[in-house]
């Protein structure tokens, strides 16, 4: 079947994200890692590189904890090990930036300790004012500048144009990838539904686009549709595998909602056409749905309830993976905000291997359980 | 000749934090605007327009010292607040939920309105987010680049010193709307003065720790850094300074030290154990002496107090909180010559990511490059449930008998 096949391609790009950058440098092109979704992506694009979000694995970090304190994030630990194994090695550079407390250290490591060459910071500012405005525009010129005179090229208007345009394609088909979701069963499952966003952060966009048209092309003939189940969002920081999803549909969940920053953060804002092009791409990251690390962070929580409401949920997981200080601080925050829609709310705070896999899957199945028993 | 405890720091509790929190009160009391307020902030801008400075920092390091930090962490955790953040915050939180009576020095007044900045961490402003929200009040962020080149203070990107000023500006209007009265700019003029002299007086101070034998230790240092802090462009400060100066420098001229055999000279790295002063003590019993803390020269510099704003900026901006690990590094290294070091301690804090992280790379790199070698110990500065002080006594001996086989 047709749509299963397209499904699959999505899951490929994601198991082999590697084999897929390798050949990408096999055609003399350059690979660009980036590890925050502030990242201006759109500049790497228009300089014919391949950007690829830096994810980790769940196979345990023994390199990175000769290095990495055990209060660091779970998640950096486990890209940094990749790193350090040599995952990355086709790396022709790699982009961080002060996102976080373990980021802007991180920068640190990745320098130190790695074999990557070109590793380049990206100053974020906190605040989304008019002068934040114009510092991040500024860092994106010099982005834009960095990649010119390091790999000798250069960037043409006309490129950038193209490469909004492209993502902002790309933006949109999630978007109604994620409409999917509101039907009553979902048409996709939570599984699914990352992914095919996470696959975008490691595939070229154009030929993510071209998997994008087929499967809304498809799924209308889709007969076997994923199984009904209690409908829940899913909200925390960075989701880099589907294993978790997994548990949750597991034991009776249906993840139909998200915010994440492989999610729904990732494309829910477009670039605004018009004028210089490096200025309304460095808008669109500091305007769009904010990360807990920015002032305005009182704007995730509206999304978050916003997508619960249009999402349908009946209940919400807050799933903050350890040493993540910004999601620990507005996690009993965001709990507030979604009890006061009456949804029952569990918080997780794990690390990122899933480690205690067990705990986790009955804690899940006992919530899902308690709710189901409640309705 | 050895003496511990110093004059100018005799009843510094009483004298100092204490009538820190009960001025703090009565002007709460008295409807004069207060403001809390974090480390990096460039608080003389509050001193210059007659805000009440309040650091929530500092009451969490006193907590700790009278042993009710852990009770106040408890309390936040109640609340959903993870265990594994920042333990400073935490008990902050901890208190804004108590009891106000069973609270050391009646708890913190309620803010009027919040000051933070990102300079140090994300916390800071994570930490101010929640407050704002409960006591809903409102709050500025002094939003800064972070210094990745490790610039110091003359060599800064301009780019970086243009926004934090075009920053201190918008945070005058803040200000200004905050309280009804206009910033006057001769006040603020005199106040970064005072901070510039209290800065002056504090690194001659530390400069006299070159001596053999060292005439101050780490406890003295950590609380004396108080006036450094929390009321940097005052008249108190400068006073307390020279003072502090004068009985130094006397006892730098006397050779009158803290120990009198030196076997090791150490720097401190990040916080102490709040909760557990002492251990400087049992480190001096074993012929140790803390010579300088990162802690101490992070503030080093001085300020020109015809250009206010400029100064403010390259004061602040170049905090190894808000660098590549290199500007740390880079100052180590400038100790370790400096003060004649043999030893580094490295603490991480469990709660905070910029103090934990990269602590490899110093160990690494001071040692390839001066031989040095560094103890790098897990521990927290204000949550004890996790320590362990017979384990961390030991990795003190060894790291003692190591640094012995290399002299």
């Amino acid at each position: 079947m047709v749509i299963m096949e397209v499904l699959q391609s999505f899951r490929n790009c994601l198991l082999s994200r590697h084999d897929i950058a390798r050949d990408w440098k096999r055609r003399g092109k350059r690979v660009i890692g980036w590890t925050c979704t502030y990242t201006p992506e759109e500049i790497i694009y228009a300089s014919d590189a391949l950007p690829v979000m830096v994810l980790g694995d769940l196979g345990g970090t023994k390199l990175a904890d000769a290095y990495l304190p055990s209060n660091s994030c779970s998640f950096a630990r486990s890209c940094f090990n990749s790193a350090l194994r040599g995952d990355y090695d086709y790396l022709d550079g790699f982009v961080e930036s002060n996102s976080c407390d373990n980021r802007g250290k991180i920068f640190d490591m990745w320098t130190h300790y790695t074999k990557i060459p070109n590793i380049y910071f990206i100053n974020t500012p906190h605040t989304n004012t008019e002068k934040a405005h114009e510092f991040f525009y500024e860092e994106a010129v010099k982005f834009k500048e960095w990649l010119e005179t390091t790999f000798n090229i250069s960037i043409s208007e006309e490129a950038l144009k193209k490469a909004i345009e492209v993502y902002n394609t790309n933006r949109l088909l999630l978007k109604k990838i994620y409409d999917l979701r509101m039907k009553h069963p979902p048409l996709i499952s939570g599984t699914e539904a990352l992914e095919i966003s996470l696959s975008s952060t490691v595939t070229p966009k154009q030929e993510h686009n071209k998997l994008l048209n087929q499967m809304l092309n498809e799924i209308s003939s889709r007969s076997n549709p994923p199984k009904d189940g209690l409908r829940l969002l899913l909200t925390g920081s960075v989701m880099d595998n589907t294993e978790l999803i997994k548990i949750i549909e597991a034991v009776g969940g249906s993840v139909v909602a998200d915010d994440w920053c492989t999610g729904s953060r990732y494309f829910w804002n477009l670039v605004d056409l018009g004028g210089d092009p490096l200025r309304v791409i460095a808008r669109r990251y500091l305007d769009k749905i904010p990360s807990s690390f920015m002032y305005h962070h009182e704007e995730r929580f509206k999304h978050v309830v916003e997508m619960a409401k249009r999402y349908d949920v009946e209940a919400a997981i807050v799933f903050v993976l350890k040493f993540c200080d910004t999601h620990m601080f507005d996690a009993p925050l965001l709990r507030d905000e979604l009890k006061a829609l009456d949804l029952p709310v569990l918080y997780l705070e794990w690390e990122h291997s899933l480690s205690g896999i067990s705990g986790l899957k009955t804690r899940i199945e006992a919530f899902i359980e308690m709710v189901g028993g409640v309705k | 000749m050895s003496e511990r405890g110093l004059q100018a720091l005799r009843g510094f509790y009483r004298n100092y934090i204490k009538k820190y929190y009960e001025d703090a009160h009565r002007a709460k009391a008295e409807k004069r605007p207060v403001a809390w307020v974090t480390s990096t902030f460039p608080i003389e801008t509050l001193l210059a327009m007659d805000i009440v400075p309040i650091w929530p920092e500092n009451y969490a390091s006193v907590c700790a010292a009278r042993q009710a930090s852990v009770g106040l962490c408890e309390r936040a955790e109640r609340e959903g607040f993870s265990r594994d953040l920042c333990s400073y915050s935490r008990c902050v939180l901890g208190s804004m939920f108590g009891e106000e009576k069973s609270l050391p020095e009646g708890g913190l007044p309620r803010p009027d309105f919040l000051v933070t900045t990102t300079c140090a961490c994300d916390t800071h402003l994570k930490w101010f987010q929640v407050a704002s929200r409960l006591y809903k009040v409102p709050l500025f962020l002094l939003d800064v680049p972070y210094n990745i080149s490790g610039a110091d203070s003359k060599s800064l990107e301009e780019t970086h010193v243009e926004f934090y000023i075009s920053q201190l500006e918008e945070l005058f209007s803040f200000l200004e709307k905050q309280i009804g009265t206009r910033l006057d700019k001769t006040r603020l003029r005199e106040t970064v003065e005072l901070s510039n002299q209290t800065s002056e007086l504090w690194m001659e101070i530390q400069g006299y720790r070159r001596t053999i034998p060292c005439p101050m230790d780490a406890r003295d240092a950590f609380s004396a850094v108080f006036f450094m802090l929390c009321v940097p462009g005052t008249r108190m400060a400068v006073d307390f300074c020279t003072t502090l100066r004068n009985e130094i420098r006397e006892r730098a001229i006397k050779k009158v030290g803290v120990v009198e055999n030196e076997k090791y000279r150490l720097i401190w790295d990040n916080l102490p154990l709040w909760f557990n002063l002492k251990i400087f003590e049992y480190l001096n019993s074993l012929g140790a002496v803390v010579v300088a803390e990162t802690f101490s020269h992070v503030w080093a510099g001085s300020l020109d107090a015809s250009n206010p704003l400029e100064s403010l900026a390259r004061k602040y901006l170049p905090n190894f909180a808000n660098a590549s690990i290199k500007r740390k590094i880079d100052m180590i290294i400038g100790l370790v010559k400096d003060f004649s070091v043999n030893g580094i301690i490295l603490p991480t804090n469990w709660g905070c990511r910029m103090m934990s992280i990269g602590e490899t790379i110093v160990r690494d790199i001071v040692y390839k490059e001066l031989g040095v070698p560094s103890l790098i110990i897990d521990v927290d500065s204000s949550d004890w449930r996790n320590y362990n002080e017979v384990q961390i006594k030991d990795r003190f001996e060894t790291f003692f008998e190591t640094l012995t086989r290399k002299q």
